[in-house]
């Protein structure tokens, strides 16, 4: 199998890209490359320019925020089919806003940002498609993180009296 | 005077000076009779043992945040209006010892309070009250749960009833039901006219204790006289609260904002909870003695103003005087109805009366109303 | 009304005292977790340890005399030969951090058990998926011992459990077993270190990681309101009926008879008529704030 082959087959098997026209998953294809990451491998840093977004195939890659004193503490993990790295997909953002490193050996694929952003404008159907999608990241990414602030398992204040 | 016998469901004439005998057999037969005593510029129900102690001469006046005695210079018991004190104070005791729990060389025992249960006849019991008693009887003694306590006074209870013929502006019985008129539930109910009081038998006992007493049959005059004192009683009550689809409307206004209006007013101070001849929340607390060696457990009211009523470990699920106002509404007159069969209010007005923040829910639901209408 | 879960064969033994506890001996201390221990239970009473029952979902009545009661699901295998009963339970209110100072032998208050149960009979020939977080995980373990005991009578079994971190994490020595017997155990944290190579994010979201079959799915739920209100969302626009997500829930239970008032939510009383609720029973006021 080409290198080509294999990222067509591999994009085929994400969910979500079965619904695009054959016309676009070729356009993202091309686009695309595949990494297999050991665990703890970093794919990257806080801070670093953005490149890539990439779709989980196989393991699981954590996302985490360097605290000073506290160390990086993981706010999610990716596990597969799920997208990260989403925000260098946006026209603002410019930076990493958070660290990607793979928990267990893990398989992904990249699709080039820029590039895909490009895409995006020079056919806005297909940049519909793929903006409602991100869209739909956003919008769980958000519900998790609000979940994560109630901090809800966190023991109750004692009983105030009236 | 009549050598008849009187039997269950009939009606006789009892020259008023005869209920002194009667309260008196009841007390030989084992009975603590209380029934209405006027004290500190109201009603309260307390031990009596003749006619003397009730509340002669006394009519009340109620609106909302008031209570008012005033003496007619008549000789009439019956004329006043129970005040802030129901009969459920002797049913359902606001505190009971269950037992005590002792710490015998480590280990933990347990003496039960095994005292056993007054008898009561309850003298003067009001419509509404007697609703109000079978509401209770409803929550205290489920198929699948009585209350020893409870069961065991209600069953020993002598109930001598008194048709209301002086209604407050607070009352509003008629709304739901429950009076001025006594139906049955009853032993013995009386009807006060200025010189006698005409009696209904409603059961054995009280049967039982009208054949030792000098009664007359009742003559047409007497009885007419009554029944206009009833229906006249019946008319005089102008509040009202419109029940149809009342479960309903309450649970369809949750989200209401009048909750909020309310919540501003009132105080949380659990007057309208404890005043209510039907609120039965309680909740059971430890005394420890100072060595920590025994504990005394014990049943008191509670109230679901009170913030600690739904106090759990994650936090309090009504922490706003709105949600608990809101729950106190909604069970009395929706969910209530769910749990019992039959709504928890009867109409007496108390919560009315003795709400400091003058809050009427027969203002209340009208407005909950107008809003599901809008 | 909706039809709740009849536990009519799971009553407690006395319908008609006021609150008497029987005494339980503590006879082992399990540490699970930072707050989170494990009492096992041994009534003193022969008589009553030889009755005594429960089913899964159900709680007991603890009574430290000068404290208080407070209500606790047991958390053990109510089928275990030994027939010790277990409760998990944070140290967090009077009755429990009380509790917490106990030592082998002391002996506790116990009245119960009392409420519904996981209604493990009808869920037969179901795929179940079983979503907690936190402290809820104990209430739902009597009912994972169950699934266990009779594996083939269930469906796909899912285990979703969430905690604040990896210490967080109760009886994490059993997961293993439970995987054995084909229980998908799908485990996340809130927040993770650089040593938890497990999944960081809530319970709800795992719905999105596989496929239910809303014909033959059911859901039970059980940890902090706010969690079980997501988890019915994702449950709900699965299509999966309210009839068939079972709710457990928390009020602040008293007298466990239905009597004393303060578990009420609309026209339930949590103790009796709960705590496990078929979703469908809870739905018309589930989103009312402070009810």
């Amino acid at each position: 199998m080409s290198p080509q082959d294999e990222i067509f087959a591999e994009l085929q098997k994400i969910p979500w890209f079965r619904g695009l026209q054959p016309k676009h998953l070729n356009q993202m294809a091309e686009i695309a490359s595949l990494h297999r990451a050991r665990a703890g491998e970093v794919f990257f840093r806080e801070g670093d320019k953005e490149d890539n977004v990439y779709v989980v195939l196989e393991g699981r890659v954590a996302l985490d925020i360097f605290v000073p004193h506290r160390g990086k503490v993981r706010f999610y993990t990716a596990e597969p089919w799920e997208v990260f790295g989403w925000s260098s997909v946006t026209p603002t953002v410019h930076q990493r806003t958070a660290g990607a490193v793979a928990v267990i050996d893990s398989f992904v694929v990249g699709f080039d940002a820029e590039k895909l952003r490009q895409l995006c404008e020079a056919d806005h159907d297909f940049g519909y498609l793929v903006m409602r999608r991100l869209a739909n990241i956003v919008a769980s990414r958000l519900m998790v993180t609000r979940l994560q602030l109630l901090d809800m398992f966190a023991n109750p204040p004692e009983m105030k009296n009236d | 005077m009549t050598d008849q016998q009187p039997s269950i469901g009939s009606t006789v004439a009892l020259a008023k000076p005869e209920l002194d005998g009667l309260l008196a057999d009841l007390r030989r037969g084992g009975f603590r009779t209380v029934g209405p005593r006027a004290r500190d510029e109201g009603i309260v129900y307390a031990e009596i043992e003749s006619l003397a102690d009730l509340p002669r001469g006394i009519q009340t006046a109620q609106k909302p945040a008031s209570y008012r005695m005033t003496q007619t210079g008549q000789n009439r018991c019956f004329d006043f209006i129970p005040g802030s004190q129901s009969w459920k104070q002797f049913l359902f005791p606001p505190r009971t010892e269950l037992f005590t729990a002792r710490k015998e060389s480590g280990k933990w025992k347990l003496d039960e309070n095994i005292e056993e249960q007054p008898r009561y006849a309850f003298i003067g019991v009001r419509a509404c009250e007697l609703a109000a008693i079978e509401i209770q009887d409803r929550v205290f003694m489920r198929p699948d749960f009585t209350d020893p306590v409870y069961r065991a006074r209600r069953a020993g209870l002598f109930i001598l009833a008194v048709n209301c013929t002086h209604p407050n502006d607070t009352c509003f019985c008629t709304s739901m039901g429950t009076g001025p008129a006594h139906k049955a539930g009853y032993d013995l109910c009386l009807t006060e006219l200025d010189e006698v009081f005409l009696v209904q038998v409603g059961s054995e006992l009280g049967r039982s204790l009208l054949a030792k007493r000098t009664f007359d049959l009742p003559s047409a005059f007497v009885q007419k006289n009554a029944a206009d004192a009833l229906e006249s009683a019946a008319r005089s009550i102008t509040r009202t609260l419109d029940t149809d689809g009342l479960p309903e409307l309450l649970m369809d206004s949750l989200e209401s904002g009048r909750w909020a209006e309310i919540g501003k007013r009132c105080l949380s101070c659990a007057n309208c909870t404890l005043v209510c001849p039907t609120c039965f929340c309680w909740d059971a607390t430890d005394l420890p003695d100072l060595t920590g060696k025994t504990a005394r457990r014990e049943r008191v009211w509670d109230s679901c103003f009170n913030l600690q009523y739904s106090y759990m470990a994650g936090g309090n699920t009504r922490p706003t005087i709105r949600s608990r106002y809101r729950q106190w509404l909604t069970h009395k007159l929706s969910t209530w109805k769910d749990q019992f069969g039959v709504p928890g209010c009867v109409g007496c007005g108390r919560c009315i009366t003795w709400c400091p923040a003058s809050i009427d829910l027969t203002e209340e639901i009208p407005a909950l109303r107008a809003e599901v209408k809008k | 009304m909706t039809t709740l879960i009849d536990t009519a064969s799971h009553h407690a033994g006395h319908t008609d005292q006021l609150i008497t506890p029987d005494w339980a001996e503590i006879v082992r201390i399990t540490p699970e977790a930072d707050g989170v221990t494990t009492f096992w239970f041994k009534f003193t009473s022969p008589e009553v340890q030889a009755r005594y029952r429960f089913a899964p979902g159900q709680f007991n009545m603890l009574y430290l005399p000068g404290c208080g009661e407070a209500a606790i699901s047991m958390s053990s295998d109510p089928d275990a030969p030994d027939r010790l009963v277990g409760h998990t339970t944070r140290l967090v209110g009077n009755v429990t951090k009380g509790i917490g100072k106990l030592q082998v032998g002391d002996t506790v208050g116990m009245r119960g058990p009392f409420g519904t149960c996981w209604p493990m009979a009808e869920l037969e020939g179901k795929d179940l998926v079983i979503a907690c977080g936190g402290i809820g995980l104990p209430p739902l373990r009597p009912a994972i011992y169950h699934i266990l005991r009779s594996r083939e009578k269930y469906g796909k079994v899912t285990l979703l459990y969430g905690a604040r971190t990896p210490k967080d994490l109760l009886y994490q020595n059993e997961y293993e077993t439970w995987k054995q017997a084909d229980i998908d155990v799908q485990v996340t944290v809130d927040r993770g270190d650089e040593a938890w190579d497990g999944r960081v994010g809530v319970v709800p979201m795992w719905f999105y990681h596989f496929r239910v079959d809303p014909q033959k799915t059911a859901i039970l739920t059980c940890g902090p309101e706010i969690m079980i209100r997501f988890v019915i969302y994702e449950a709900l626009a699965r299509r999966i009926p309210a009839g068939r997500i079972y709710v457990s829930m928390e009020r602040n239970m008293k007298c466990g008879q239905g009597a004393c008032g303060h578990c009420q939510m609309g026209p339930y009383f949590v103790c009796k008529d709960g705590p496990v609720f078929p979703f469908s029973a809870l739905e018309k006021f589930f989103n009312v704030e402070e009810f």
